[in-house]
């Protein structure tokens, strides 16, 4: 493989991590911010949430890419592939996360809530100093898990023609006619990035169990 | 207008105080007063509703009926008769500080930000201030050397003395204990109730719900015994240990075989 | 004619893709199944020399995409000479990739029996075989139920990965029809549709495997 081959790869890679990157970061907001309507429990809103979150986790990342991007003009919105790519990704990873925040409130002691009204705190107060630090620790190492699987589905966005660390293969065996060296390479990347996240994810665990008293 | 005069001596008074939850009735009428600097012990059986009172005093628990005053103010209820919006609320929880059977500190910060979160963030005190105040409180309890760790690596009667550091850094009006040492290993039992005992002796207003009689004994002004709801037995401790009027107090004594205080 | 009434009449096609669909996810899962069966009964006791490559090979089937796989099958095994269609790479790929996935459920489970099972299990004579047949597989089959169950999911939602190697399955269907009449929104709605049923239809039968277990006793572990 030659230095040109080597840079369209680092290209893909870029590509795949900054997309990735700005889903991920979308996403654990939106997720958190979905959960956190769902708390309201309004009449129809929360049906309509529940229904999103029960056919985003069920729609392939390649299905909802290419119903996004081709469906976009249909609905008078002109997007860019990166954009749709982007769009797809961040609407599944955060029905995901809506799951994993839900979860953190539902186990949430009681017990440290009372405590903190007892000494006069608002529920937002107790909310703001109490309740979502200890929740962000909580649920990082299932919401780090939940980035692992993004980036492991991110190669659906191949399908609307970006090319990521998976196409830019194709890319580079169509010139070398050696498919397999850039395979290869991208999965060593692939795991390298995603060795990153495990790592994060044991941190993440080790601070996680300080907090169960 | 009357009402308000007769509880300005008292530092907690509470009327007619009702409150079922689904069809038990849990607190029936009761009555009780508190004055400025008084120790009142609430004992009974499990299920006499003893706990369900003394969280009523801090509108933890809603009770169906009647009115509960902390230093002349009403809490829960405005004087139109509506709830009460939340900040109101929580300003006047603000005089009241609670210890809780299980500690219920908050694990994600240490001993010293767990008694200056609130001094900080709901009096609005400098952190300065707080954490002057806050070292301070940890010496009477006798837990400063802890003051960078973590709830997790401390023992249960070292979280419940941080908890105590915790209410009093609100200097509240009455202090309320719900069976402080009732989740301690009993070896751990002596270093918090002589926290507690110090407390009583300062002249802190203090309404605790406890097991422990001999303590109770030594350390309370009014003790007050609860059977299914209703307060049938008020007396100071030499009388209510040596001579109780009714026989449901005689017979709670004898199972519980209280030793004279040393 | 409206655009729901030419999706009506292509409605065969779709049935093909979702057949297909179905084909592909069913053999996987079966091939998955074994392979991740496989695996635990090669874990259990064996030397270091065995259980490292298969652990690396485990981890590093989590670590990656499964798209990789199936490139690494369809694109890359022509390299070294085997020449797979579209379709057996990616039966073989998800095979391969969710076998790893389950053998990792598997592992898992299987770390927290207490050593006492095995043990009355030697003493009574049991050989490995039998052990692993009668004893092992059966509990960590029914107390992994809801991870084998999410994994299943998953492994669905992949399937739709294959339409990136020119497979023709429910995605290749909804893409196929809505270049040819021009109403892509519809007919993905239609696809998404049939996702959303496969996948609850999953979830209330892994339900009722619960209540079956339940009975027999599984849960009381």
């Amino acid at each position: 493989m030659n230095a040109s081959a080597w840079q369209m790869l680092l290209e893909g890679a870029w590509t795949t991590v900054w997309i990735s990157a700005v889903s991920i970061a979308i996403g654990v907001v939106a997720g958190l911010v979905i959960a956190l309507i769902r708390l309201a429990r309004i009449p129809i809103v929360d049906q309509l949430l529940v229904l999103y979150i029960s056919v985003a986790r069920a729609t392939p990342l390649v299905t909802l890419a290419l119903f996004i991007f081709l469906s976009a003009p249909d609905l008078g919105l002109d997007l860019n592939r990166s954009v749709a790519g982007i769009l797809a990704l961040t609407l599944n990873t955060t029905a995901f996360n809506a799951e994993i925040w839900r979860s953190a409130f539902r186990n949430f002691s009681r017990e440290q809530s009372e405590a903190a009204m007892a000494t006069g705190m608002t529920p937002w107060v107790t909310f703001r100093r109490i309740m979502l630090p200890q929740m962000v620790i909580t649920s990082l190492p299932g919401l780090v898990n939940e980035m692992s699987f993004l980036i492991k589905g991110s190669p659906a966005i191949a399908v609307i023609g970006i090319v990521d660390l998976t196409r830019v293969t194709n890319r580079i065996s169509a010139v070398t006619y050696e498919p397999l060296p850039p395979i290869l390479v991208a999965g060593a990347l692939y795991m390298a990035i995603i060795g990153c996240l495990v790592w994060l994810q044991r941190l993440a665990e080790r601070r996680a169990n300080r907090l169960a008293t | 207008m009357s009402e308000a005069n007769t509880s300005e001596t008292a530092a907690v008074a509470i009327r007619n105080l009702s409150k079922s939850f689904d069809d038990v009735e849990v607190l029936r009428d009761v009555e009780l007063e508190v004055k400025t600097g008084e120790v009142v012990t609430i004992i009974g059986s499990s299920g006499s509703g003893k706990s369900t009172l003394l969280r009523c005093i801090n509108w933890l628990e809603q009770p169906d009926r009647g009115s509960i005053h902390i230093a002349g103010q009403r809490i829960g209820v405005n004087d139109a008769g509506r709830p009460m919006p939340v900040r109101e609320l929580a300003k006047v929880r603000a005089k009241t500080g609670m210890v809780f059977q299980g500690f219920n500190l908050w694990p994600h910060l240490n001993v010293l930000h767990n008694v200056t979160e609130a001094p900080i963030h709901v009096q609005g005190k400098s952190k300065h201030e707080a954490e002057e105040l806050a070292t301070a409180l940890l010496e009477k309890v006798g837990m400063s050397h802890k003051h960078d760790s973590y709830p997790n690596t401390l023992s249960g009667g070292q979280k419940q003395r941080v908890a105590i550091a915790r209410a009093l850094a609100m200097q509240p009006t009455v202090m309320l204990f719900d069976e402080p040492t009732s989740a301690l290993d009993p070896e751990l039992v002596g270093e918090v109730l002589a926290v507690i005992k110090d407390l009583s002796a300062e002249g802190y207003t203090m309404v605790m719900v406890t097991h422990e009689m001999a303590f109770a004994r030594a350390v309370s002004d009014q003790v007050v015994f609860l059977e299914k709801g209703l307060i049938i037995e008020r007396a100071d401790p030499e009388t209510f240990f040596t001579a109780p009027r009714t026989d449901r107090v005689r017979r709670f004594l004898e199972n519980h075989d209280t030793p004279s205080p040393a | 004619m409206s655009n729901w009434e030419i999706l009506w009449d292509e409605r065969a096609q779709f049935w093909s893709g979702f057949l297909s669909t179905l084909e592909i996810f069913g053999l996987s899962i079966v091939g998955a199944f074994l392979i991740g069966c496989g695996l635990l009964y090669l874990l259990e006791g064996s030397r270091k020399r065995l259980t490292m490559p298969l652990r690396i090979f485990i981890d590093v089937m989590r670590m990656l995409p499964f798209l990789i796989l199936a490139y690494l099958l369809y694109y890359g095994l022509p390299s070294v000479g085997i020449r797979l269609d579209a379709w057996w790479s990616g039966v073989g790929a998800l095979a391969v990739y969710h076998g790893a996935y389950f053998a990792e459920i598997f592992r898992g489970n299987r770390l927290t029996f207490p050593p006492g099972q095995i043990e009355a299990a030697k003493a009574h004579g049991f050989t490995k075989s039998k052990m692993f047949f009668r004893l092992i597989l059966p509990q960590v089959i029914m107390q992994t139920r809801p991870l084998l169950g999410n994994q299943l999911i998953y492994a669905l939602k992949d399937t739709a990965f294959l339409v990136i190697i020119t497979v023709s399955e429910l995605t290749a269907a909804a893409n196929s029809l809505s270049s040819t009449y021009f109403i892509p929104t519809e007919a993905f709605i239609v696809v998404i549709g049939f996702y959303w049923a496969i996948s609850v239809t999953m979830e209330i039968i892994i339900k009722q495997c619960g209540r079956f277990s339940a009975k027999r006793g599984f849960d009381n572990v």
